[in-house]
């Protein structure tokens, strides 16, 4: 019998959100259950993944140059610390999961990521909720910092039980020619998610693209922004969001502030399978510019599956319910990549929900 | 490793479309091994008549027998008559976002390495490899649509193969590439050009008509088949008279 106070999370529930319970092909490893944490470690030279505290226990500098508390953190916070060291190319991804398994009502965390210049490094976060925790709170605030000439793509798995509410908040700044991809998958969205992600990309050349894929199944509402400030010469941002509605409500919001000569795209589609009794996508893609040379643009568009591409795709000789995942599958690609199994049976079970959509 | 063509007969078809009836008291028969035209003004029902052979639910019988090999279409949905081997070139395929040509290239080639091998073969043969990364009909010109609709019709090898207007929004270089793939498709043994599937081609353009050999063409006027005969001779007429000429013909005979 699984018991919920269990320290260490079920490998089953790691694997949700793309977590590999031993570390196995990642650089580095924290975990968090609930107020506990369970490991940390890292594998590769230059990278460094401990626990907030001890971060700040140890680094003087990091509470004065890159920690700044929030109203939330109420005392001691929870949540780690990430560092690439300067010019460390790490190969292999690292993770964190930070999970709740337990009746704690809130989980409140505040992590920290730096990659010094010429670093780079790939991570996933996989947050997730036990399978039979009722309700519970989540909120997480992020400081990343992306230094000179470094690439640092962090990748968000959701995967929440009905009741609980999500409040990420990410504020990233990135100097002269760095990149940072932001990925958020949530196809488990709880009661709600309200993510409002903003990066200033300060330096000449730096650039930042936000994808995300979420679902919003009935009782659910999602909010997502993404405000990306273009303060240099010769910076560039993409945002691309994609929503599959099954009865949730879910707004996509992403504003782009281009207040140098910048190139800029922002990307909001919406795909409606059953709107049920309260559910809708809004879509508001934003464009603020303040110079004459910025270039930039947006697009946005709603609608549901097309019979004649459902139609077209069966007449190749496909089943409806193939059909219907390939085009589902296409819709929500965003380039998102090394998900594996996961966001391949969420989508098998949209598609499932689209075809019954269909009838 | 090519299949035996298929039997195509058609009798006394009626079909409507949102009510309206589109297709009256259709007789038409396609012997297998046989490429037929059809021809007829816009809005004569010969895009209907295509649709409603590979099965498109929106096109339903009301009355009459499509049958093909013997089996009754009639039953089966879209899916199972292209696995019963029946294809079509759509004039106005839909976009896909996001799908790309080669994901639908890999369906269909499955699990089997002799049809994988034929298909990537194919692409480079046939010059589509620019092609099979792009998303489905997406930002494709009229004739990159039609070379990659004809791309998958080859991939799928079927045993009766339909073309709706294979030629329009084709430039005139493209054309003669296009029924480079055509020929290929309806003669697939090269050794054994005259051993060849079964079609049935929307198409008035003289191009394609000299390039690629036909049977028989049919003359569709107003949801009717009005007559049949040898194409070259149906094809002259209609040039040098229009089809008005085909209702005078017609209506001789009341």
């Amino acid at each position: 019998m699984k018991k919920t106070d269990f320290p260490i999370p079920d490998e089953q529930l790691l694997a949700q959100v793309a977590v590999v319970p031993g570390g196995e092909n990642r650089s580095g490893t924290f975990i968090l259950n609930n107020h506990l944490e369970v490991c940390s470690f890292s594998r590769s030279e230059g990278l460094e993944l401990i626990s907030i505290t001890k971060a700040l226990d140890t680094y003087p500098w990091l509470r004065k140059e890159h920690y700044h508390p929030q109203g939330t953190d109420e005392g001691r916070p929870e949540g780690f610390f990430l560092r690439v060291k300067e010019g460390m190319k790490i190969t292999l991804p690292s993770q964190a999961a930070l999970c709740m398994t337990a009746s704690i009502d809130r989980q409140v965390l505040h992590n920290v990521i730096i990659l010094e210049d010429e670093a780079s490094l790939e991570f996933i976060t996989g947050c997730v909720s036990g399978f039979d925790l009722a309700e519970g709170d989540h909120l997480a605030v992020t400081e990343t910092y992306v230094g000179k000439g470094a690439e640092f793509t962090h990748t968000m798995v959701h995967s929440w039980g009905p009741g609980i509410r999500v409040f990420p908040r990410s504020t990233t700044l990135v100097e002269e020619g760095g990149r940072y991809v932001s990925n958020y998958v949530s196809l488990r969205s709880g009661r709600s998610v309200e993510s409002s992600p903003v990066t200033y990309l300060n330096g000449p050349g730096a650039s930042a693209k936000y994808a995300s894929i979420i679902l919003g199944s009935k009782g659910t509402t999602l909010t997502l922004g993404g405000d990306v400030y273009l303060n240099a010469p010769g910076t560039g941002a993409e945002i691309a969001h994609r929503a599959v509605c099954t009865g949730g409500k879910i707004v996509q919001k992403g504003l782009l502030i281009g207040n140098e000569a910048c190139h800029a795209h922002v990307d909001c589609a919406g795909m409606i399978i059953d709107a049920g009794e309260d559910g809708f996508i809004e879509s508001i893609p934003g464009l603020q510019s303040r110079h004459p040379s910025a270039h930039m643009s947006h697009e946005a568009s709603i609608g549901k599956i097309s019979p004649h591409q459902v139609q077209y795709l069966m007449a190749q000789g496909l089943e409806e319910r193939e059909a219907v995942s390939m085009i589902i599958r296409g819709f929500l690609d965003t380039g998102i990549r090394g998900l594996g199994d996961e966001l391949e049976r969420r989508i098998e079970e949209i598609a499932e929900l689209a075809g019954h959509g269909e009838e | 490793m090519f299949p035996v063509p298929g039997k195509l007969e058609i009798k006394n078809l009626a079909v409507e479309v949102g009510g309206v009836r589109v297709l009256h008291n259709i007789h038409l028969t396609v012997p297998p091994g046989e490429v037929h035209v059809l021809v007829g003004p816009n809005g004569s029902g010969k895009t209907s008549l295509l649709a409603t052979i590979a099965g498109y639910p929106q096109y339903r019988v009301v009355s009459g027998s499509i049958s093909y090999d013997g089996t009754d279409l009639l039953p089966l949905g879209l899916t199972e008559r292209a696995r019963l081997g029946i294809g079509l070139l759509e004039q106005r395929p839909p976009t896909i976002n996001g799908v790309k040509l080669r994901l639908l290239l890999d369906y269909i080639g499955g699990d089997d390495p002799e049809r994988k091998r034929f298909i990537e073969d194919l692409i480079k043969e046939t010059d589509h490899a620019h092609l099979v990364d792009r998303n489905i009909h997406e930002d494709l010109s009229g004739g990159e649509i039609k070379k990659a609709g004809l791309l998958l019709l080859l991939a799928r090898q079927p045993h009766f193969a339909m073309m709706d207007e294979p030629d329009s929004g084709v430039d005139m270089d493209s054309i003669t590439l296009l029924c480079q793939l055509m020929n290929r498709l309806l003669s697939p043994e090269r050794e054994h050009p005259a051993k060849r599937r079964t079609g049935l081609i929307i198409t008035h353009s003289d191009v394609i008509l000299g390039r690629v050999s036909t049977d028989k063409a049919h003359v569709m006027i107003d949801g009717r088949v009005l007559c049949g005969g040898n194409p070259r001779i149906i094809m002259k007429k209609i040039r040098e008279s229009g089809f008005d000429s085909c209702v005078d013909c017609l209506h001789q005979g009341e």
